[in-house]
């Protein structure tokens, strides 16, 4: 007998989802979170639910969460004592940056706050080109002295990184021995070993944000380690990396920044698993919560990585699923400039005193304020009829902030909320889809989150996409995801060559070195021989141009190989940039190992569709008013524990469950199928009519 | 308000307009060739009415506000609009007609058609690196005329019936010191509008004459919007003088820029009455230049959320005789134009001081400070490279705070080209230096930005060095009792040790191997009196080397002293 469980911490709840792999049976299960330390809300809950199922200790075969504590450690500043060791006439690179400005028009705007605190910045006289030859060899003895300067700063932390030590690293090893030498308790990462990537300023932001979590991330571990031994759980906990697989958690001691943008990627790795089960290749996710949307896209089960991004302001140069987010959710604000326009987000009435029919205080009209005006979320209570709500001060908002200060009837500012707020979230499946070269009209919309079914079908229809998919439980998603991931670590390398077959040996060399990374780490997670793959990537462009386009080759290069990575590329180019070149030349720039470790998932059976299930009773009768319609409807409401699968319901219609509300607008119609997704449809034929 | 365009159509075409000015540009960036494009971004792309008018722009470079502002109207006149059929497109560069602001800057053009009707047009300007003329990237600090600067193109058709004509390219690429990237760079503008013509067509298709009329109705969105702004502030007369170094060799003399702004009800004049005629040097501007510098100071100043459309610009009155240096006349060169452009912004801020005081800023470094570099590798003489690089200053204090330290300000914020990517990609020079210089702040209660230091080794004899910059002799100025901040130089070692002080506008300066090119840009002013600074704050500029231990109790009064390896303040 065993169970796995999924934890997912957010700012309110801690999700868990539970499964029982003898019954083959889900669970889910909601507890507050604890924000000043999160790990007391997972065990708390985790000895809940061992209580609750009569689970004991050891029969927990599998534990994986999200850990908020890196990211939150950035956003309120809270990391080591960091200090820095770069090459000399380039200790102010940090604060230089890219050289430009926070705001191009707002001139009052800070850059983000240091990560290293002042004279902590150290210089040695060192330098190596561009093709990995040393210019000047290295001031040992000035290292030393900046390493004991360091130590009697009373540093936690320090980052190394020098010029071109991507390509060779010889100086920033030397460095680390050194340090070691001299102050052994210290927690060091050099830049070469965590992203042997070139660009100076990305790998050194990348290292320093690493070690300015290195000190932090420890504590956490050890503590959460023991905890859970404590509970006499004896399973080793996994934790969410941004890449969208999970790692030991002994393993983030090392490279916290890899889950220091985890948070939506669990969503993504559920919508994924459910994408697959379903058999359906391309999907656009929609995670709406209650300040942002995060959108991302997945096809044929494979989500898009990026390598690149800002985190509190610093770029980290890590992969990670490509998520746009975007400042519209049921607490975003709207109202009306001071030129006329009427404007929603990105500022968000937060949880207190949130949107005005909470009756929290609120005055602002936000876009749950819009939803209860125009009849689309439940005007007495929402949540499962846990939470009251209050119509008349959410007009009352409307009326007052937007109404008086425009020609917009309440109806109409309502009306209108909605359809900015359907724009800013249809600009974020646009950045995914048609800026990377997709069709959003070939994908299904997976929508979750508390608001993601609420906008969903609407948002679809203004963008031609005819399906929509609402998984079972769409606020719980994200715990789901943790119980259907599996392990991964990311490799890299920077070289420049030409794609020719000279060069064929020296890739083969590169790769041969990072699969051998690959399994030394696949060996300290255990994972089985029969459970480990490899993927290779080549991020190749033409010759000087700069953005490079990553190609999948097979681990053993050869003139076929390459061959084929070129068609590729060409190809490639062209679906992303509309033009490609055969007579230009190619460069590899950058090599990227994945070694995947499988773990085993929970198998969620299908249940019986039954072809002449019935439509559930109506709990309410409301009137809607649903985008692009001049009128309220009258439209029937349903409880979704009522609907069995197999059944088809028309729109106009609601589905309301505790987690979340599902609008299926007039000409969609909603099947539920055998694993209890909703799959909406649009029947009509073009999207304006 | 437009009847037919509601608070939230107008919302919402502004945000679809706008992102298919955004999408063009991402097409661009990705596509390009040059590192001028796809690293550095020096790239602005544009939506425009049938009529030609601005309707949505993403820029990423302030200078190119206006840049694209009277292209449309300028292919008019040569075209008459039943000439104009779909699958056309048209390129220009020559800013006495319509083009951008100076030769570098290409545009294109693409009108939009659904079926027969014309319903707006699609536009991307890219900075070129080599557009031809006396010295390598164009731009030449002692050109006296804009024939000196590179090729001239004219309004002229580059597609015709959806295809590339060739010819219009070759003639371009044959003007070019480096064709290939030419041909590369002209077809991704190219291609890029297409990505633009498509998605305007489709939201037509979905709006119908709803598109036209939000267009119109976004224009007096954008105008309302700026006018509520001026009318927050006082009424009043306010006035501002400062100067730029010289225009190079051929009109050495300090240039005198003013301004008077008249702030009345909603409406506001800008009169640069008693600026400098225009000069013999590449620092003159044409119109658009200016109105695009007017419309960065009162969008930073007023409203950073006004949208870049033609609206604005009926928000404020120009007065500016042809012939003055901020509205020069052909054959006036321009290739340097944003330094003065710079300083116009300087002047604005000054005037309005005292209007927009929450928002003021001190005199920032305010110089464009370019390095271009060309040459060949010995050993593979088929490469001619170019490499051009400009290098941020400081930014001025505030009331609320020190100046930013090494940040591109105003008309320009183009990244740089990270060192790395430099060094393999131009293996013409090592850098050897990228810091912040220290003291280079002006001194107050809030400290001025600094200015940085980057220090080039050559790695080849016969390398040719042409730098642009100012603010080398007038330094920015501090605000509300904070003391200015130091000026720019550029410096030239040789190998046998001496040591010159090159111009501000300096070109076809040689260097060998191992002689080096130091940089420094300018600081930034600083604000408020200087007692008032905290000694704590003094303390740790001095730990950051920000600050020198001497001038902290030069300048601050601050004594601190060093013990052992820790600062901290005497007594």
């Amino acid at each position: 007998m065993s169970y796995m469980i999924g934890v997912d911490v957010g700012g309110t709840f801690t999700d868990f989802s539970i499964f029982d792999t003898r019954q083959g049976k889900l669970s889910h299960f909601k507890h507050s979170s604890t924000p000043e330390d999160p790990s007391k809300a997972i065990v708390s809950g985790v000895l809940h639910v061992l209580t609750e199922h009569c689970i004991k200790p050891e029969e927990v075969s599998y534990l994986a969460h999200g850990t908020t504590v890196a990211t939150n450690a950035l956003i309120e500043k809270k990391g080591a004592k960091t200090g820095l060791i770069t090459t000399k006439g380039f200790k102010d690179l940090m604060e230089i940056g890219w050289q430009k400005r926070p705001s191009l028009y707002d001139l009052l705007k800070e850059r983000p706050e240091s990560l290293i605190p002042p004279g902590l910045k150290c210089e040695v006289n060192e330098r190596v080109l561009y093709d990995g030859t040393i210019d000047t060899a290295m001031d040992e003895d000035g290292v030393r002295e900046a390493a004991r300067y360091l130590k009697e700063q009373g540093v936690q932390a320090i980052a190394v990184c020098t010029l071109f030590s991507f390509i060779n690293p010889v100086h920033e090893m030397r460095i680390k021995e050194i340090i070691q030498e001299e102050y052994p308790d210290v927690y060091i990462t050099i830049s070469s070993e965590l992203v042997p990537e070139f660009r100076e300023y990305s790998r050194m932001s990348t290292t320093v944000l690493n070690v300015y979590l290195g000190p932090v991330m420890e504590k956490y571990v050890n503590r959460f380690e023991k905890s859970i031994i404590d509970a006499g759980i004896t399973v080793a906990p996994y934790v969410t990396q941004s890449n969208g697989s999970v790692i030991s958690i002994a393993e983030t001691v090392d490279c916290p920044i890899k889950t220091a943008v985890s948070g939506p990627s669990a969503g993504v790795i559920g919508a994924s698993y459910i994408a697959n089960q379903c058999n359906i290749e391309k999907i656009i996710t929609f995670d709406m919560g209650g300040t942002s949307i995060d959108v991302s896209l997945i096809e044929n089960g494979k989500t898009q990585l990026s390598n690149e991004r800002l985190i509190e302001g610093y770029p980290a140069r890590i992969p990670m699923i490509d998520i746009v987010t975007v400042g519209a959710g049921g607490g975003s604000i709207g109202r009306i400039d001071e030129g006329g326009a009427l404007k929603v987000g990105p500022q968000s009435a937060g949880a207190t005193p949130g949107p005005a029919c909470y009756m929290r205080g609120g005055t602002i009209p936000t876009v749950t304020d819009a939803n209860i005006v125009l009849g689309k979320l439940n005007q007495r209570r929402i949540l499962g009829g846990r939470m009251e709500v209050d119509l008349e001060l959410a007009q009352k908002a409307l009326t007052e902030h937007i109404c008086s200060k425009s020609t917009l009837s309440l109806m109409e500012a309502a009306a209108g909320v909605i359809s900015v707020v359907n724009s800013n979230m249809i600009r974020a499946i646009r950045m995914v889809s048609v800026e990377r070269g997709y069709d959003p009209r070939e994908f299904t919309l997976m929508a979750f989150g508390g608001a993601g079914p609420l906008h969903a079908c609407e948002v679809a229809q203004e963008m031609g996409i005819k399906n929509v998919l609402i998984p079972p439980s769409p606020g719980t998603l994200c715990s789901l995801g943790l119980l259907m991931a599996d392990t991964k670590f990311d490799i890299s390398r920077s070289n420049v060559m030409i794609a020719e077959k000279n060069n064929i040996q020296a890739v083969q060399k590169i790769f041969n070195q990072m699969i051998e990374e690959g399994k030394a780490m696949l060996d300290k997670e255990k994972v089985d021989e029969k459970d480990r793959s490899f993927h290779c990537v080549i991020e190749c462009r033409y010759e000087r141009q700069n953005y490079e386009i990553p190609i999948e080759v097979d681990m053993t290069m050869t003139e076929d190989v390459m061959k084929e990575m070129i068609e590729k590329f060409h190809k490639e180019h062209f679906k992303s940039y509309g033009d490609y070149n055969e007579n230009m030349r190619i460069q590899m720039v950058n090599y990227r190992v994945s070694a995947v470790g499988t773990i085993e998932k929970p198998d969620l059976s299908e249940k019986n569709v039954n072809p002449d299930a019935k439509v559930p009773n109506v709990i309410e009768v409301r009137n809607v008013l649903f985008e692009g319609q001049k009128n309220y409807l009258t439209t029937n409401v349903y409880q979704r524990t009522d609907i069995e699968p197999g059944c088809r319901i028309e729109g106009p219609a609601i589905v309301e469950q505790m987690d979340s509300t599902t609008i299926i607008p007039p000409k969609w119609v909603a099947y539920t199928d055998g694993f209890n997704n909703i799959r909406a449809a649009f029947q009509g034929g073009e999207k304006h009519e | 308000m437009n009847r037919k365009v509601d608070a939230v159509t107008v919302e919402i075409v502004g945000n679809l307009l706008l992102s298919i000015a955004e999408e063009i540009g991402i097409a661009i960036i990705k596509s390009a060739y040059s590192t001028n494009i796809k690293e550095r971004r020096d790239i602005s792309t544009a939506v425009f009415d049938p009529e030609g008018n601005m309707v949505a722009q993403a820029e990423h470079v302030p200078m190119h506000l206006g840049s694209l502002l009277s292209i449309i109207k300028e292919v008019y006149k040569k075209y008459p609009v039943e000439q104009i059929k779909p699958g056309d497109m048209f390129i220009g560069n020559d800013p006495y007609n319509g083009g951008g602001t100076h030769l570098p800057d290409i545009t294109v053009v693409a009108p939009v058609f659904a079926e027969k009707k014309l319903v707006g047009w699609v536009a991307n300007l890219a900075h070129h690196s080599d557009v031809g003329g006396k010295v390598p990237g164009s731009t030449s600090g002692d050109a006296v005329s804009i024939y000196q600067e590179g090729i001239k193109i004219p309004i002229s058709r580059v597609c015709q019936n959806d295809r590339v004509n060739e010819e219009v390219l070759d003639f371009i690429m044959a003007n070019s010191r480096i064709p290939k990237e030419r041909y590369g760079d002209l077809n991704a503008q190219i291609a890029s509008n297409r990505v633009g013509m498509r998605r305007l067509l489709e939201a037509y298709e979905v709006y119908g004459d709803l598109l036209l009329d939000s267009m119109y109705e976004l224009q007096d969105y954008a105008e309302r919007r700026l006018r509520a702004g001026i009318a927050k502030l006082k009424d009043g007369d306010y006035e501002f003088v400062d100067f730029m170094d010289d225009a190079g060799a051929a009109s050495p003399d300090p240039i005198k820029i003013c301004v008077k702004i008249s702030i009345k009800g909603d409406s506001m004049d800008l009169d640069f009455a008693g600026t400098h005629e225009q000069v013999e040097g590449p620092i003159n501007v044409t119109y658009n230049g200016l109105l695009a510098t007017v419309f960065y100071a009162l969008k930073s100043l007023i409203d950073p959320g006004v949208p870049s459309n033609a609206g604005i610009y009926r928000a404020f009155n120009i007065i500016a005789e042809p012939g003055l240096i901020i509205n020069a006349q052909n054959p006036a060169p321009v290739g340097a134009r944003i330094d003065t452009c710079m300083r116009v912004a300087d002047v604005i801020f000054g005037a309005m001081a005292p209007a927009v005081p929450e928002r003021a800023i001190a005199g920032c470094n305010s110089s464009c400070t370019t390095a271009v570099f060309s040459g060949t590798n010995p050993k593979d003489k088929e490469h001619f490279f170019v490499y051009l690089e400009t290098i941020a200053g400081g930014a001025g204090a505030t009331k609320h705070g020190d100046g930013l330290n090494g940040v591109q300000v105003h008309m320009t914020n183009t990244s740089n080209l990270p060192i790395e990517a430099l060094e393999m990609e131009f293996p013409l020079v090592l850098v050897r230096q990228y810091s912040l210089i220290p003291n280079s702040g002006g001194a107050g209660e809030y400290r001025g930005g600094q200015g940085i230091c980057r220090e080039f080794e050559a790695r080849f004899d016969n390398i040719n060095f042409t730098g642009l910059g100012d603010r080398q002799l007038f330094p920015p100025w501090g605000l509300n009792g904070g003391e200015n901040g130091s000026g720019g130089a550029y410096y030239l070692k040789r190998t046998d040790g001496t040591i010159e002080r090159l111009p501000s506008k300096c070109s076809e300066v040689v260097i060998n191997s191992g002689d080096t090119i130091t940089i420094k840009t300018p600081g930034a002013g600083g604000y408020g009196k200087v007692r008032n600074r905290k000694a704590e704050a003094v303390l740790t500029d001095v730990i950051e080397n920000k600050v020198s231990v001497e001038k902290a109790l030069e300048l601050y009064g601050v004594k601190i002293e060093k013990v052992g390896n820790e600062y901290r303040i005497a007594g």
